[in-house]
């Protein structure tokens, strides 16, 4: 599917789920989702983490709700079964897409300008680089006896000067490779739009429609 | 008054995509923490709070991305970049990751918004950090059911919200700023 739609339909349900309480859909959601996540093929630790990560989040909304409120058993179960939904739903879409899919599909398909969507791709393909940066950062600061903690002000500051350094020579790689803002661009890969692409969105969300608002389940 | 620039130029970009990829890395660092405090707090069913403790960590990409740049949507820029990378490293709440960093872009980008984009200040940043926690709490009424909990906890978990995202948002990132207004390296970049 194209990369585009298939997140903006992965928003629009987390979005029409967020305001509807119907939990057998959220259910049938996570297990769609999971179909696809299981296409991809994953690896196994990915995807115990993806059963046991939510859990924690999702008993936690749905004991507060018990113990907090007086909402029920069933909505309890809307919230925990909700959050399987939003999990595997992204999940089916972050799996299934490469981030240059994405931005280049973005590019072309829903017009992002080209200098943001080649800024942003520059910088996605620096985040191996930004997770080491992070660790060299806490390591020279534990070397001078200062632990860097997420409340540090120093350890975002370092990470910003980092970010300052990197981006003007990112910019200027990018500049003598040929590219100039808003100069009109052709591409090496084309990535349509194609009848289908709509039928899915379209389908789906139709779908959804009937199953919350059609069917009359609880 | 200075004027500041309103257009994006591609290092504009690329710089506020990587402080949005090193606060999503960062956020990635947190998530143990907020295991842990929802593991602790969850038998009592208070697991939420854990939620609005950590929330100004959460949310300190957008005020950040607001005051740096001091251009119109640079803090929603900020905060949902950050959101995109936390969803591709595989945060918690999947799809819904993408809502909520447009969600507390928007709410931080309003604080700047009433000030008519001409105060970047510590008055504005306060402002930024009362309409994010008020705009946050709204949706997570609505995603996380808060609007079914009784008032008392509700006014607590609104407290404690505000709290954490003033100490995040409005503190740390005042302190951020500060030391980065010293090397004066922003300055021949955003004006």
């Amino acid at each position: 599917m194209n990369p585009s739609l298939k997140f903006l339909l992965a928003v629009l349900i987390a979005l029409e789920i967020s305001f509807t309480s119907v939990w057998t859909v959220n259910l049938a959601l996570a297990l769609m989702g999971l179909v696809i996540i299981l296409f991809s093929r994953p690896k196994l630790k990915r995807l115990v983490l993806l059963f046991f990560v939510p859990l924690i989040p999702a008993i936690a909304l749905a004991v507060a709700i018990l113990l907090q409120s007086n909402a029920g058993m069933h909505f309890a179960l809307v919230l925990f079964t909700r959050i399987y939904a939003y999990v595997f739903v992204g999940s089916a879409a972050t799996l299934t897409t490469s981030i240059s899919d994405l931005v280049m599909s973005l590019e072309q398909n829903a017009h992002v300008p080209s200098k943001f969507a080649y800024g942003f791709l520059g910088a996605f393909n620096l985040l191996p680089k930004i997770v080491s940066e992070v660790n060299i950062i806490r390591a020279a600061g534990n070397m001078r006896g200062q632990a860097l903690h997420f409340w540090s002000p120093q350890l975002y500051f370092k990470a910003i000067l980092a970010s300052l350094d990197w981006s003007e020579n990112l910019a200027e790689a990018i500049t003598s490779h040929g590219f100039s803002e808003g100069a009109p661009r052709t591409y090496f890969k084309q990535i349509r739009v194609r009848w289908w692409d709509w039928l899915i969105l379209f389908g789906s969300l139709a779908a959804l429609q009937f199953v919350l608002f059609g069917l009359h389940l609880q | 008054m200075m004027k500041y620039s309103n257009a994006w130029h591609l290092r504009d970009i690329i710089l506020l995509t990587l402080i949005a990829i090193f606060f999503g890395v960062i956020y990635w660092v947190v998530g143990p923490v907020y295991n842990i405090l929802t593991v602790a707090l969850t038998p009592v069913g208070l697991g939420p709070a854990a939620n609005d403790i950590l929330m100004g960590v959460w949310v300190m990409a957008g005020p950040l991305a607001g005051y740096l740049f001091k251009k119109i949507g640079s803090a929603t820029l900020g905060e949902f970049l950050g959101a995109v990378v936390e969803m591709f490293l595989g945060g918690q709440w999947g799809a819904s990751t993408m809502i909520s960093g447009v969600v507390q872009g928007i709410a931080s980008e309003l604080g700047f918004a009433f000030t008519g984009y001409k105060r970047y200040d510590w008055f504005s940043l306060n402002l930024s950090v009362l309409t994010t926690t008020i705009v946050t709490f709204g949706w997570d009424m609505i995603r996380n059911g808060y609007a079914q909990y009784h008032v008392g906890l509700l006014i607590a978990l609104f407290v404690i919200r505000l709290v954490s995202t003033w100490i995040f948002a409005g503190v740390l990132v005042k302190a951020i700023v500060k030391l980065l207004d010293r090397t004066h390296l922003m300055e021949t970049r955003t004006r």
